[in-house]
Formats: C-alpha cells, structure tokens, sequence
C-alpha cells in the first residue's frame, strides 16, 4: 500500500510502475462513465463488522425462538419435564375454550387500549403540535421523561391512584360519578387502564411526528370552508397523520398483548390475560411445551397484525406514489 | 409557523382588523359567520387557534400521567406504614432501605447487569450499525432483519425464548444469563440510534483521511468513532437506564439469589407492599430521569449534531 493515490479506486490504467503517482487528470477522468464508482470492491471490513453481532443475534434470538417452537410440539413426562417430540396436543389444547376466552380477551384489551391511546394521543399530539410553539421539544420530553423510569413502579403508582379509596375514584364520588360501590381494580377497566398508562406513550411519539410534518394550511384551509372544528379534524387532520396513527396502534399493540403486569396488579382471576398465562405455565404450571405453545399462538396472532399493517403501509405508499 | 403571503385578492378573515375575543359575541365555533360582518368571531390563523377540548385533554393528560409517579414519590417520605394517609414527613423508609441487604444486594446486581450490558451491546451494536450502513453483502440484509425481532416481539417472547434456550443447553440460571439476555436486547437499540447517525456522515471525510495515508482501520477510528461519540454515549446512557429498568426479560433469565432490583419489586408488590418499596422507586425515579436527561442533553455538551433524536427511527 505505498500509493493511497486512486481516489476513486478506479485506476483501471495497467500501471506502468506501481510506484508513479497517478497523473493529475485522474480528477475529471475522461474516461469514467457514471457506473464505475459503484463497481469498486466493497472493503471486506465492513462484512467483518457485520459479524459478530450478527452471529449473536442469530445463537440467541433466532436459535431461541426455533427452540419454542418445537418445544411447542413437545410434550411433559410424569415428573413434568419438558421432552422434545412431535405431537399436536398442546395445539389442541389450545382449541379448549379456556385458553381461547383468553386470547379473545387479551385481543379485545389490547384493541381497546389502542382505541383509548388514539382518543388521548390525538388531541394530545395537536395540542402540543400545533400550539406547543417554544414548549414543543419540552412538553414532549415530559411525557418521554416518565415514560423511561421503572414500568413496575409506575404500574405500582397507578394501582395506588385508582385503588378503592385512592385519589382518582375519591374525586369521582365527590362530584358524584362513582358511588361507594365503585371499583377500579379487579375489573377489565383496571386491567386497561394500567394497559393505557404503560403504553400511551408510544402512541403520542409517532402522532406527534406526523402532526409536525403536516402540513398545517390544510387545517386552515378546512376551517376557511366552514368545516366546524370536529369535521376539520375527522376529514383534514386524522386523514392526513393516519400513517402515524398506525405505526402508534402498532407500538401500542404489541406490548399491551404481550403484558402480564398490567393484569395481575389491576386484575382479578376473572381478567387474565395470554402473558398470565404463559408467565404460569413457566412458574407455576411447569408445563413448557404447553407455555410455548401459547407463546407461538401469541406470536402467530401478532404476526397476522403486523402483515395486515405493512399491507395497509404497501397501500398507502402505492396511492401517495401515484 | 411563519405567515406565508398567499395569492389571494380578497382579504382574509385574519387579516380583518377584528375586536379583541374578548368582546366577541360567543357563536358556536364553526358557525357559518354573516359574510361582511366586522363583529364575527375573530379567527387568527387556523393552525394557532386555540383548540380548547385538545388543550383540556392535554391538561387531564399530563395530571393523569404525573399523579402516579407523585404518590410514589410522596408516600416514600411519609412516616406512617399507610398507603393512603399522609401523616408527617420522615426518612424512616430510606433509612429502612441502606438496612435491607437483600435489596442492596439486588441494587448490586442490576447495576452489574447494566454495566456488562451497556458495554457488549455498544461494542456489538456500533459493528453491526456500521456494517449495516456500508456493507452492500448479503449478510447485512439479513443482520438488519434479525436486528427487528427484539423491536416487533414482545419482551415476554423473547424472555421465554432466552430462558428455554439456557435451561436447554443445561446452564444454571444465573446473573450471567441475565446479562446475555440483555446484551442480546439491547444491540437492537443502539443499532437502531447509530444506523441514522452513521448514515448522515460524509463519507467523504473518511476518504480524505485515507488518501492522506490513513488505512482504513485508522479512519475509522480517528475519524468515524470521534463523529458517532455523542450518539454512541448517548446510547450507552440510554440502554443502562432501559436495562437497569428492564423486567419481563431479567425475570425469566434470572437465577433465584440474587434476583435484579426490578424483579424484587414484583415480587413485593405481588404480595402487600412494604412502604420501602416508594423508597426504592423513588430513587429509581430519579436515577433513571436523570439519565435520561443526561441523554438527551449530550450531544448539546458536545455542541454537534447526533446523541438521541426522540423523532427518528420510530
């Protein structure tokens, strides 16, 4: 490597003497056509880069996720260890009814707290969006802020504010929306809210984003049209930041199907969820085939999600191409 | 927000000089206002008005999203055991807690994990975002793709997969395999925050140390690693802080003693809390805003671009 001169590492001249320099039209190159930059070797030390994360990833994840899934069709000797074999039924049990109220419910919890996220991140998201002004970068730095300290002890928090006479149903009774009866906790509501509180977060970010890079005459342009407030914001705005919508229900749908906390400290028996029950199958139950089967049902039911959501984004690419 | 001139020849309503709100005759918002009148509705630019129902959810909002993390923070100085009665201030619990030795030793442990996870999965993770950005192989479409996974699977996946996979191969669970599973976590996030950065160099400096003599092995380190510091150390802040609060993944991996921090306060709030517990969270509060506010405040320090961009890669 005595001469680093070929810029460009398209020296296709034969050199006469490896050590001459290269003459100085070497810069405009008469002879170069457009493609040649791309014809240069890649260095190899970009591949060796790529190595060891990539053999990481693949010994811990990928290796680990197979391991699930033929656990999953797998079965327990009587002493309750896990073996390795090839039988269906830990896929049929997962037709026992049991199992399937659970998934319906865990799908119908995480729908809803996608639901109440989009009804609380979009006012939210304009509001600091489009009035935010100098407090912008603030504002969203103090809902990211809290975001990042401990899930548990928030959760924990949370729990305490909607507790039987915690602060939230207290002010309820006071102006006379809850009675003495009224309960939070060990109800679906509870199991939501927690859901919401832990996952609202991730619905804010891409809204916001998609509210800033709008383009805000539309909204002008709505109103200047005698569209009332409400119709401006169904037809103008929630049109134009649905990509941000969607990316948001997915943040928020994955983990809120996945948690387990969120229904054990807000639930009762009655509000578990698929998280609970594979977190029991593993603790508790010591049936692992039976708990990877669930986990493969849980990733299978995601994965049909996310399919369903880059269609939706394949879509929406293909109209704005047009 | 800059008040673009627009083709129009008739006078906008904004442009109108219009009494203050305050003496507005209050119609319903939206009404069609009588065309001409000096006395409608006064309505700046449609993207500043004021939307009060967003701004009253805003405000509910962030009540709701603080009152949680408030009761933690004010019952962790209460001297009483109540959890729903104030009764005078006291350091009772904080001094209970430098007395719990099975909470200074999970203390111990999540900072150890942290440590150990910060450092493999900066070192993984600035390869593989490096390599995912300049090599054209083959490998790297596939490294990009298995670097997803963590990021689209939730963490109870990946927890039960790590767990199989070390109960699989006959290893004891242990704080070892917490880290590994943590590592393995965590070269997603630090890939994903440099992948962008690196993509925004100019490759061209690093071509013009080369043609000064450089090898490639000396660029990259005198010239790339110096440009991508601020996001790298504003990525390391990020995953101690991420992992040192990590649960889901830390409570399948974990061995029984000791457990990590975050495990411990499950299992105390499963079963009746202890007040020590609003102790504990409140300096895991603070311990984890302030870094995230040393995070996102780093690449200022360095007064370059780079460090956490909050807006980008989600």
């Amino acid at each position: 490597m005595a001469t680093r001169n070929n810029r460009t590492g398209t020296a296709v001249r034969p050199p006469d003497d490896p050590a001459e320099p290269a003459p100085p039209q070497d810069r405009t190159r008469p002879g170069a056509t457009p493609g040649t930059r791309a014809r240069k070797r890649q260095p190899r030390l970009w591949t060796w880069l790529l190595l060891p994360g990539t053999l990481w990833m693949t010994g811990f994840l990928v290796v680990s996720l197979l391991l699930v899934a033929t656990l999953a069709l797998g079965t327990t000797d009587p002493l309750g260890n896990p073996r390795f074999g090839l039988n269906f039924a830990n896929l049929t049990a997962l037709a026992d009814p049991a199992y399937s109220t659970v998934l319906l419910r865990s799908l119908g919890y995480a729908l809803i707290t996608c639901l109440i996220c989009l009804a609380v991140a979009y006012p939210v998201a304009y509001a600091i969006a489009l009035c935010g002004g100098r407090f912008k970068n603030l504002l969203i730095a103090a809902i990211v802020v809290p975001f990042f300290a401990n899930y548990l002890v928030r959760m924990y928090g949370w729990s305490v504010v909607l507790s039987d006479d915690g602060p939230l149903l207290k002010a309820l009774r006071a102006i006379g929306l809850a009675d003495d009866g009224t309960k939070i906790l060990q109800t679906g509501v509870g199991v939501i809210a927690g859901l919401v509180y832990g996952f609202v977060v991730f619905m804010i970010i891409p809204l916001y984003a998609a509210m800033e890079r709008m383009d805000t005459s539309l909204i002008e342009a709505g109103r200047d049209l005698y569209g009332g407030p409400l119709r401006t914001f169904l037809f103008v705005t929630v049109p134009a930041t649905r990509q941000g919508a969607a990316a948001g229900c997915v943040l928020v749908f994955l983990p809120a199907m996945g948690d387990f906390v969120s229904a054990q400290l807000m639930g009762g028996p009655d509000q578990i969820m698929i998280g609970n029950l594979i977190q029991d199958k593993f603790f508790q139950g010591q049936n692992w085939p039976l708990g990877s089967a669930l986990t493969m049902l849980l990733m299978a039911v995601l994965f049909l999600g996310m399919l369903g959501y880059l269609r939706r984004t394949r879509k929406d690419e293909a109209e704005a191409a047009r | 927000m800059s008040t673009q001139p627009r083709p129009s020849t008739q006078p906008r309503p904004s442009e109108l000089p219009a009494p203050s709100p305050r003496e507005t005759p209050s119609g319903p918002e939206g009404g069609v206002p009588r065309h001409g009148s000096r006395t409608r509705r006064r309505r700046r630019r449609g993207a500043e008005r004021r939307p009060r129902f967003a701004l009253a959810v805003t405000a509910l909002f962030f009540a709701l999203l603080y009152l949680p993390v408030g009761v933690v923070v004010l019952f962790s100085f209460n001297s009483q055991k109540s959890l729903t009665v104030l009764d005078g201030v006291s350091l009772r619990w904080y001094t209970a807690l430098l007395h719990d030795e099975v909470l200074l030793d999970s203390l111990g442990m999540s900072l150890r994990v942290s440590l150990v996870a910060m450092a493999g999965s900066l070192v993984l993770g600035v390869a593989l975002a490096l390599g995912l950005v300049r090599s054209r192989s083959r490998l790297g479409s596939f490294a990009g793709l298995i670097m997803l996974v963590p990021l689209i699977t939730p963490e109870i996946v990946t927890g039960v997969a790590a767990m199989l996979l070390f109960k699989g191969l006959g290893i004891t669970l242990s704080t070892t395999t917490v880290m590994l599973a943590e590592i393995t976590f965590s070269i997603s996030y630090v890939t994903v925050i440099l992948r962008s950065r690196i993509a925004s160099l100019n490759p061209e400096v690093e071509e013009a140390a080369m043609d000064l003599g450089a090898t490639r092995g000396q660029a990259l380190r005198l010239v790339t690693l110096p440009a991508l510091l601020p996001s790298i150390l504003a990525s390391a802040v990020l995953i101690f802080a991420l992992v040192f609060d990590d649960f889901v993944l830390a409570y399948f991996t974990t061995g029984v003693d000791p457990q990590p921090l975050s495990v411990r306060i499950y299992s105390a709030i499963r079963f009746g809390v202890q007040p020590t517990i609003n102790a504990v969270g409140t300096l895991m509060l603070a311990g984890s805003i302030g870094l995230i506010l040393l995070a996102l405040a780093i690449p200022r320090l360095f007064g370059r671009k780079g460090g956490l961009d909050l807006l980008s890669g989600k």
